[in-house]
């Protein structure tokens, strides 16, 4: 799978990473470190990622910002986005549903527990048909 | 508040025209009797002008012969009837006259000029001083002693008496008691001050209009508009008040001519002089003639300017409220977020280096990286409740049906429960109207808190409920440790926590007691140590049902 991953951590981009490394499909991660980053990502005429993992809390634009745009787009719209996020603000996350998302994420504090439900997500991506656009 | 204080002022305004409707309403009937008395004797006078001037020729011949028996009809008069020669002595007098004056010209002499009032000496000397010049004199009103002091004030009506040959030779005049149109009449005068004083004085607005013409004003009612109160005559409605709509006011008039309502209560913005406006609650009562005409309409305005501003900054305050406190969830929440970021990143290094340095720390290291990932979740633990405590008393809830057993349910899936410790519910609980957060929030901390304190080999918690009139009533009842005495009230207090045990944060409680307050019930704890604990709290069945169930 092609993945965007949106982070501005680099501690949670190498969670990420490590996660990924121990599953025997490889996919192609392309990291942003913020909404503006990402944006380029998507204009840049290169094939448009299978699904995007995205970090609800990041400076300057936030996640939901963000996903507005995202959402507003013709062509980025069908794009499966899931929200990673250690906030259980209740108000973000019936916005982030109302705005459109594949998924909603809480991240564990255990790197292990992390790394479990982290998996279950990419299994769950891979069992699913994909836009391919 | 404000309610209270517009009923307050209200009755203010009503028991000052209250106060003013009865001045009026005694001037006006010592009024109505003056004018009576005004009327019929301003007759009783005319005719006798008429007996004077006829009897004046004879009297001429009568004089001379110093003849005191007029057998004339004009000596049988009811009023008091003098005849005096020029130095005001008395030649003769009726009957009335004797009476009246408490005198008898036949047994002493009399000169009547010793009679007037100290007061009314300047004056009299004047009038008859005229008297003589031009030979007539009306309306001479003074005081008068008599003989026992009694004062008593008169009217004359006289003139001059001339012999044939025209000269002056007496005068004659009718008297007539004025004492008690006197008395009316200095009882109208000091009603009238009382009145002026009241009006003049009163800290309410006070104009009195015919037609939307303003014809008097009190001195308040100046000031406020800042006009002097010639200039106010000149002033029309418009000028003074903003919004102020010419077929309203007919409206209102025709309204107040059928209905017969004759008072309206409004709150007007009016314009000053200056041009600057205050807002004033105006009061209008019309004043009708006999033929329930409106006569005129008294106005009476007071200046609410300081309590409209209260009002707007209590609303402003409101809003600002509502915005601060909106702010501060999403403060709590950030300031969560970004406490707990950083914790699962040490967590993650941490789990790193046990794993990919395994062969290189030995056991010792191994453990301490254990401690410090523990320290860590004890941290995320106590973010996590500083966010749900700070957020607990949420002005908005959002209320829906709760069936409390199914929340039991949730948090028995939810919540870590020892494999020794059962919880029940031995009777269904009821289905409430509250925020379901909330709730669970409140059931899960208790719970919660009892479930890790039983050391027993077969612990047991029941969750157990009572309806009372005004509150549900809940009680969580364990067999675990207990708690002291002492810690009964503290344990509900924010950090304050009891247990030896790790996991313990102190805030649970405090949780439990915020949300509690937020339903107006009540939380306590009976509890003996070593036999067990009972949660008591309860929540208000009103405030409760008073929340909006969220559409």
């Amino acid at each position: 799978m092609n993945i965007l991953f949106i982070e501005d951590d680099a501690i949670e981009t190498m969670k990420f990473k490590r996660t990924l490394a121990k599953l025997n499909v490889k996919h192609k991660i392309t990291e942003a470190k913020n909404g503006e980053e990402a944006l380029e990502v998507l204009g840049s005429g290169d094939q448009l990622p299978d699904i995007i993992l995205l970090d609800l809390n990041m400076p300057r634009m936030s996640g939901i910002e963000f996903l507005k745009i995202l959402k507003a787009d013709e062509h980025y719209k069908y794009l499966p986005t899931i929200m990673l996020t250690t906030s259980q603000n209740r108000a973000d996350l019936l916005e982030c549903y109302r705005i459109g998302i594949a998924g909603y994420i809480l991240k564990p504090l255990k790197y292990e527990e992390y790394e479990e439900k982290l998996i279950k997500v990419v299994h769950y991506w891979e069992a699913s048909e994909l836009v391919k656009a | 508040m404000e309610q209270k204080y517009s009923s307050t002022s209200s009755k203010m305004d009503s028991k000052e025209v209250q106060m003013l409707k009865r001045a009026l309403e005694r001037q006006k009937l010592a009024r109505q009797q003056a004018e009576k008395i005004l009327e019929e004797k301003s007759k009783e006078l005319y005719d006798m002008t008429r007996h004077l001037k006829a009897a004046n020729n004879k009297l001429e011949g009568l004089l001379n012969k110093k003849q005191t028996d007029l057998s004339d009809s004009f000596m049988d008069i009811i009023d008091p009837y003098v005849i005096l020669d020029l130095d005001y002595n008395v030649i003769t007098m009726n009957d009335s006259a004797i009476k009246f004056l408490g005198v008898d010209h036949r047994k002493e002499s009399i000169n009547v000029g010793t009679m007037v009032h100290y007061d009314y000496v300047n004056y009299t000397l004047e009038a008859f001083g005229s008297l003589k010049k031009i030979g007539i004199l009306r309306n001479y009103q003074a005081k008068i002693v008599l003989k026992d002091k009694v004062q008593k004030f008169i009217q004359i009506n006289a003139s001059l008496i001339y012999d044939a040959e025209q000269n002056p030779i007496g005068i004659h005049g009718v008297m007539r008691d004025i004492s008690r149109e006197m008395e009316i009449k200095e009882l109208l005068d000091e009603q009238r001050r009382e009145l002026n004083i009241i009006v003049d004085n009163s800290p309410l607005g006070i104009a009195l209009t015919v037609e939307g013409k303003i014809i008097k004003a009190n001195p308040t009612f100046s000031q406020l508009l800042g006009y002097t109160e010639n200039e106010l005559i000149n002033v029309t409605p418009k000028d003074i008040t903003t919004c102020y709509d010419e077929e309203e006011c007919n409206e209102f008039v025709e309204t107040h001519n059928q209905s017969g309502q004759d008072n309206i209560s409004v709150t007007k913005e009016y314009i000053r002089k200056d041009g600057s406006t205050f807002f004033a609650k105006t009061n209008i009562n019309a004043v009708r003639d006999q033929k329930g005409e409106i006569k005129f309409q008294v106005v009476v305005i007071e200046d609410i300017t300081l309590e409209k501003e209260l009002q707007k900054q209590k609303e402003q305050l409101l809003v600002d409220l509502e915005a601060s406190n909106k702010n501060l969830q999403e403060y709590a929440h950030i300031v969560s977020h970004d406490l707990k970021s950083p914790l699962r990143s040490i967590s993650a290094l941490a789990s790193w280096i046990k794993e990919d340095y395994h062969d290189k720390i030995d056991e010792a290291g191994q453990e301490q990286l254990s401690l410090l990932q523990e320290k860590v979740a004890s941290m995320d633990k106590l973010i996590q409740g500083i966010l749900e405590y700070s957020t607990a008393n949420s002005s908005q809830l959002l209320s829906s049906e709760v069936d409390l057993n199914e929340v039991i349910d949730t948090i028995k899936e939810t919540i870590f429960i020892p494999d020794h410790v059962n919880v029940t519910v031995p009777d269904p609980l009821p289905t409430i109207v509250g925020d379901k957060t909330k709730m669970q929030q409140l059931f899960q901390n208790i719970i919660g808190n009892a479930v890790v304190h039983i050391e027993r080999e077969v612990g047991l918690v029941q969750v157990l409920f009572k309806d009372t009139k005004e509150f549900y009533h809940f009680t969580v009842e364990d067999n675990g440790v207990g708690i002291p005495k002492e810690y009964h009230e503290k344990i509900f207090k924010i950090f304050q926590s009891i247990g030896n045990k790790e996991r313990s944060t102190g805030i649970g409680l405090s949780i439990v007691k915020k949300i509690v307050d937020r339903y107006e019930g009540d939380v306590w704890v009976d509890s003996e140590v070593g036999e067990g604990t009972q949660f008591h709290f309860t929540l208000k069945k009103s405030v409760l049902t008073n929340e909006n169930i969220e559409s």
